[in-house]
C-alpha cells in the first residue's frame, strides 16, 4: 500500500528530478474529497471516484505551478521546502473545512473479513496491493512504450536537449505532477476505508511512502513496489511481535541502513558522477 | 560600522528587557527567541554555509534536552555540567548521524534526517524507563527565570559570535566552496564529505546546547516538543531570517516566536500561516529578511605593496618524468573513452593534449585528477600511484586543475576563492576557527596575504572583493587558474582555458603560461583547441583520437604528422 503512494514520488522524480514532499497530503486530499462527495453529498461511487481523480490531478498541477516550477533546475532545496509548505497549508485547509476528527469511510469490501487459517483480512486489504501492481504495470508501460512517456523520461535526462527537441518542459513536468497526485488520489480512496479519513492522515503515509521510494530506488518503479510490499511485511511483523511504536523505529532504521549500504536504493540505478 | 551598531543595539535591548518588565510571560517569550536563535545559528552553518538540508534537528535538540534532564535528575550534577554533557553527547550523536547520512545528499539526505528525527521521537516514547515515555520527565530542578534569561541570552550571543568567526575562517570558506561546487572544492584538496560532517557536528552541538537550556526553562520535557514539525519550524525560522547571514537566525527567531504569540486567536490558522510564510520566504526572500534589508557594503582592502614571490612549491629534483600514465583504459557502459592511453609529463614543462571533440581529452583529465577511476592501467605521480585515489587526495599530492566550464565559488569573493586554494585541506581545527583563537587569526592573515599576492601576480587585484559569480567568463577562467596555482601544485591541468576568450585575452594567457614556466612553476597539461596557443607554448604534444594516442612529439613534429593532419588539424598553409 505504501508502494502505491511511493510510485508518485517515482513519477515526478523520473521526469524532473524533483518531487512532491507532500505526497502524503495529496493522499489525504484524495480521501477527504472522496469522503465529501461520496458520503457528504451522497453521489454514486463511480462518479465520486472520477471527480476525486480529476480534483487530484488539478491539485498536482497546482503544486507544480506554485511550489516546483519557480525552482525547477535550480540546485537548491527550495522545491523541497515549498512542497512541504503547500502540504502544510493543505492540511490546515482540510482541518478548517472537514474538521479535525477522523471519520469512517464505508466500503462494501470492509463488511466481511475473509478467514484464512488463524488470520483474517478484509477484501479491501487485498484490493490495495492488486491495484498497486496494476498501476505500476501501467506506469511502466507508459514510460517505456508510449511516445509521451519517453518524452517525460527525456526531460529528466537532459532538460535542455529535450526542450530543443520541441518538448514543452513545463507542461511535461506539470503532467507528471498531475499523474503523481492522481495516483495519490487512488491511494486515498483505497485507504480511506482502512484507515479512517482525517486531515492528519497525510504526514505519516507520505513519510513511509517516501521511505519506501528511497529503499526501492527512486529511479525504479518495480523496486518501489517490491520495497512497498517488503516494508509492509516488516512493519506488521514488528507491530505483531514487538510493539506498534517499534514499528516506526524499525522501519525508519531500515531506511538509514539501506541508504548507508546502497545509497541509490535496492533496485535503483547507480547514478554516475558528472564532472 | 553600521553592523556593529546594530549588534550593540540588539545586545543593549536584550540586556535592558529584564529591568523594564517583571512580567514573566515576556521574559519567557524572549528566552524562547534566544533558544531558537541558538538552534538556527547552528543550522545556519549546515544549511546556509554548507548547503545541506536537515529535517531532523529536533532529534538533536531532544538529545540535548534529555541528556541534560537525566544528568540532573539521575546523576545529580549541576546545571553547568549538565549543559556541557548535553553539548558533548549531542555533538557525538551528530557526528555519527552525519557520517552515515552525508553519504547521500539532496532529497535522500532529507529522508535520512527525517528518519533520524522520527526514530529519536519513537525511542523517547518507547523507552519509558529512561525517558519517562510519552509523559516525559518532570520536576527537573530549574534556575530562576531571570538567571536563566541571562544564561540563554549570553549563550545566544556566543552562538552568533562563534558562527561569525567560523564564517570568516578557512573553515567557513571551505563550507561555502563545497556548497557552490563540490567538484571544484575536491580538486583543491578538500574532502566534501569531511567538511559536511564537521558542519553537521557543529550544528548538532548548537542544537544540543539549546536543548539543554530548554530543559532548564520549563523544568519539564516530553516527546511532544521534538516532532518533525519542530524540525520544520527550525528550518523555517532560518529561511525566513536569512540563509547564510549571521544575523538571519536572530531575525527569523524573533519573527517566528512572536508572530504566533500575537496571533493566538488565529490558532486554527497556524499551519496556513507557517506554510505561507515558508512559501513567501522561498519566493521573495531568498536571502531572508536580513538579506533583503542589508545593503551591499564593501570594506576596501588595505592598499599595500606586495612583492611577487615565485609561484609554486619546491618542484623536486631529477629528470624523471613527473607524471607517467600508462595503458590507461576508461569505459562508460560499452563506450571506450580511453583505450590504452600512455602519457609522460616532465617537470616544469607544458604538455598539450589535443584532438577532435570526443577524443577523450577531458576524460583523461578526469582520470588523472581522480574523478574517474581507470578501468585498467597505472598512473604514477612522482613515483607514487594515484590511480583510483579520490580527487581530494590527488589534489593533496600536488595536482591542481581547472574545468571546461569554469567552476568558481559564486558566493565567495575573488580573494576568498583563491584563499580556499591557498588553505587547501589545511583548515586547522574547527574549534579554533569557532573561537577565533590567536593562532587561527594569524593563519588567516597569512592565508589572506598569500591570496592577495597571487591576485596581484595574475592581474586580478582590482577585483579582490567582487563576488566571483559577477565575473565575466574570461575572468572566471583566470580566477580558476589563480585558485589552482594557489594550491602550489606540482602539476597544473588546464581544460580549454582559452575557450571563449578574446584574442587579447588569449595573448595574455600565452604570456602567463610562458612566464610561469620561466619562473620554475609547475608542469602543465594543457587541453586546448586554439592551435596557435598550443603551438606557441607547448614543449610536447600528445594527440588523442577515439580514446587512443595517435601521435606524440614536439610542436614541429606534430604539425607535420600525417595521421594528425588527417584526424584533426586538416591541411594548413
Amino acid at each position: 500500500m505504501y508502494g502505491l503512494v511511493a510510485l508518485g514520488y517515482h513519477i515526478t522524480w523520473a521526469t524532473s528530478r524533483t518531487m512532491n514532499f507532500s505526497q502524503g497530503h495529496a493522499v489525504m486530499v484524495g480521501a477527504v474529497v472522496a469522503y465529501a462527495v461520496f458520503v457528504g453529498l451522497g453521489w454514486p461511487f463511480p462518479l465520486a471516484l472520477v471527480l476525486t481523480l480529476v480534483a487530484l490531478a488539478g491539485f498536482g498541477a497546482l503544486v507544480e505551478r506554485v511550489a516546483v516550477r519557480p525552482f525547477f533546475l535550480r540546485a537548491s532545496p527550495a522545491w523541497l521546502l515549498a512542497t512541504i509548505a503547500v502540504g502544510i497549508i493543505a492540511e490546515n485547509v482540510a482541518q478548517l473545512t472537514f474538521g479535525k476528527d477522523a471519520r469512517a469511510f464505508p466500503s462494501p469490501l470492509m463488511r466481511k473479513p475473509i478467514i484464512l487459517g488463524s488470520a483474517g483480512f478484509y477484501p479491501q486489504e487485498l484490493l490495495v496491493p492488486v491495484v498497486g501492481l496494476l498501476l505500476m504495470g501501467l506506469v511502466q508501460l507508459f514510460y517505456h512504450r508510449t511516445a509521451y512517456g519517453k518524452q517525460l523520461k527525456a526531460v529528466a535526462w537532459n532538460p535542455e536537449a529535450a526542450g530543443l527537441m520541441g518538448i514543452n518542459i513545463p507542461r511535461a513536468v506539470m503532467a507528471s505532477y498531475a499523474l503523481s497526485a492522481l495516483l495519490a488520489g487512488v491511494a486515498g480512496v483505497l485507504l480511506a476505508p482502512l484507515l479512517n479519513v482525517s486531515p492528519q492522515m497525510g504526514t505519516i503515509i507520505g513519510l513511509k511512502a517516501f521511505a519506501v521510494a528511497i529503499i526501492g530506488g527512486l529511479s525504479s518503479a518495480p523496486g518501489i513496489v517490491v520495497a512497498g510490499l517488503g516494508y509492509g511485511l516488516v512493519e506488521s511483523f514488528t507491530a505483531g511481535y514487538v510493539s506498534t511504536r517499534a514499528r516506526e523505529i524499525v522501519g525508519f532504521g531500515l531506511v538509514i541502513l539501506v541508504l548507508v549500504v546502497r545509497p541509490w536504493g535496492l533496485l535503483g540505478e547507480k547514478p554516475s558522477r558528472r564532472v | 560600522m553600521t553592523d556593529r551598531l546594530g549588534w550593540a543595539a540588539l545586545a543593549i535591548a536584550a540586556a535592558l528587557i529584564p529591568f523594564f518588565t517583571s512580567n514573566t510571560y515576556y521574559l519567557y517569550v524572549v528566552i524562547s527567541v534566544g533558544l531558537l536563535t541558538i538552534v538556527t545559528a547552528g543550522l545556519n552553518v549546515l544549511v546556509g554555509f554548507t548547503g545541506q538540508t536537515s529535517l531532523g534537528h529536533a532529534g538533536l535538540y531532544a538529545f540535548g534536552a534529555y541528556t541534560a534532564a537525566l544528568c540532573v535528575t539521575r546523576a545529580g550534577t549541576s546545571e553547568g555540567v549538565a549543559i556541557a554533557a548535553a553539548v558533548v553527547v549531542t555533538s557525538m550523536v551528530g557526528a555519527a548521524v552525519a557520517a552515515a547520512a552525508l553519504r547521500v545528499s539532496g532529497p535522500y539526505l532529507a529522508m535520512v534526517t527525517i528518519a533520524f528525527g522520527l526514530i529519536v521521537e519513537g525511542v523517547l516514547i518507547e523507552w519509558g524507563s529512561l525517558t519517562g515515555g510519552p509523559g516525559g520527565i518532570f520536576n527537573i530542578p530549574k534556575p530562576g527565570l531571570r538567571t536563566h534569561y541571562w544564561t540563554v541570552m549570553l549563550t545566544a550571543a556566543l552562538a552568533l559570535w562563534l558562527t561569525a568567526n567560523l564564517r570568516r575562517s578557512a573553515w567557513g570558506r571551505a563550507c561555502l566552496a563545497v556548497k557552490s561546487s563540490e567538484v571544484a572544492a575536491e580538486s583543491l584538496g578538500l574532502s566534501a564529505y569531511y567538511v559536511r560532517i564537521a558542519a553537521f557536528t557543529v550544528s548538532a552541538a548548537f542544537a544540543g546546547a539549546a536543548g539543554a537550556l530548554f530543559t532548564f526553562l520549563n523544568g519539564y520535557i516530553s516527546p511532544d516538543s521534538f516532532t518533525l514539525q519542530t524540525s520544520i519550524l527550525f528550518l523555517l525560522a532560518l529561511l525566513f531570517g536569512g540563509l547564510g547571514r549571521i544575523a538571519g537566525p536572530v531575525a527569523g527567531s524573533v519573527a517566528l516566536t512572536i508572530l504566533p504569540e500575537l496571533l493566538t486567536r488565529l490558532l486554527d490558522y497556524r499551519l496556513i500561516l507557517y506554510g505561507s510564510l515558508l512559501l513567501l520566504s522561498i519566493y521573495w526572500l531568498p536571502e531572508g529578511v536580513v538579506g533583503a534589508v542589508s545593503r551591499a557594503r564593501r570594506s576596501r582592502p588595505a592598499s599595500l605593496e606586495f612583492s611577487l614571490s615565485p609561484v609554486g612549491r619546491g618542484q623536486g629534483e631529477g629528470s624523471e618524468p613527473l607524471l607517467v600514465a600508462s595503458e590507461v583504459n576508461l569505459s562508460f557502459g560499452g563506450v571506450m573513452a580511453l583505450a590504452g592511453v600512455t602519457l609522460a609529463v616532465n617537470r616544469q614543462r607544458i604538455h598539450a593534449v589535443i584532438g577532435p571533440n570526443g577524443a577523450g581529452k577531458t576524460s583523461l583529465l578526469n582520470v588523472l585528477s581522480g574523478f574517474y577511476a581507470p578501468g585498467r592501467g597505472t598512473i604514477m605521480l612522482d613515483g607514487q600511484s594515484i590511480a583510483g585515489v579520490p580527487p581530494y587526495a590527488v589534489a593533496r599530492r600536488g595536482i591542481a586543475r581547472t574545468f571546461q566550464t569554469a567552476q568558481v565559488f559564486g558566493d565567495l569573493s575573488v580573494r576568498d576563492n583563491v584563499a580556499v586554494g591557498v588553505a587547501g585541506p589545511r583548515l586547522g581545527s574547527p574549534l579554533s576557527a569557532l573561537l577565533a583563537t590567536p593562532g587561527s587569526r594569524a593563519r588567516e592573515a597569512a592565508l589572506q596575504s598569500r591570496a592577495l599576492v597571487l591576485l596581484h601576480a595574475l592581474g586580478l587585484a582590482e577585483l579582490t572583493d567582487e563576488p566571483a559569480d559577477s565575473l565575466a567568463a574570461g575572468l572566471r577562467r583566470k580566477l580558476e587558474i589563480a585558485r589552482a596555482l594557489a594550491t602550489e601544485p606540482l602539476l597544473l591541468m588546464l581544460d580549454e582555458p582559452a575557450a571563449g576568450l578574446s584574442p587579447a585575452e588569449i595573448a595574455a594567457l600565452d604570456a602567463q603560461l610562458t612566464t610561469l614556466r620561466g619562473r620554475g612553476g609547475p608542469a602543465v597539461i594543457l587541453v586546448e583547441h586554439h592551435m596557435d596557443l598550443v603551438m606557441a607554448v607547448s614543449d610536447r604534444i600528445t594527440v588523442l583520437d577515439y580514446g587512443r594516442v595517435i601521435a606524440e612529439g614536439g610542436p614541429a613534429e606534430i604539425r607535420q604528422n600525417p595521421a594528425v593532419i588527417e584526424a584533426y588539424l586538416g591541411v594548413t598553409t
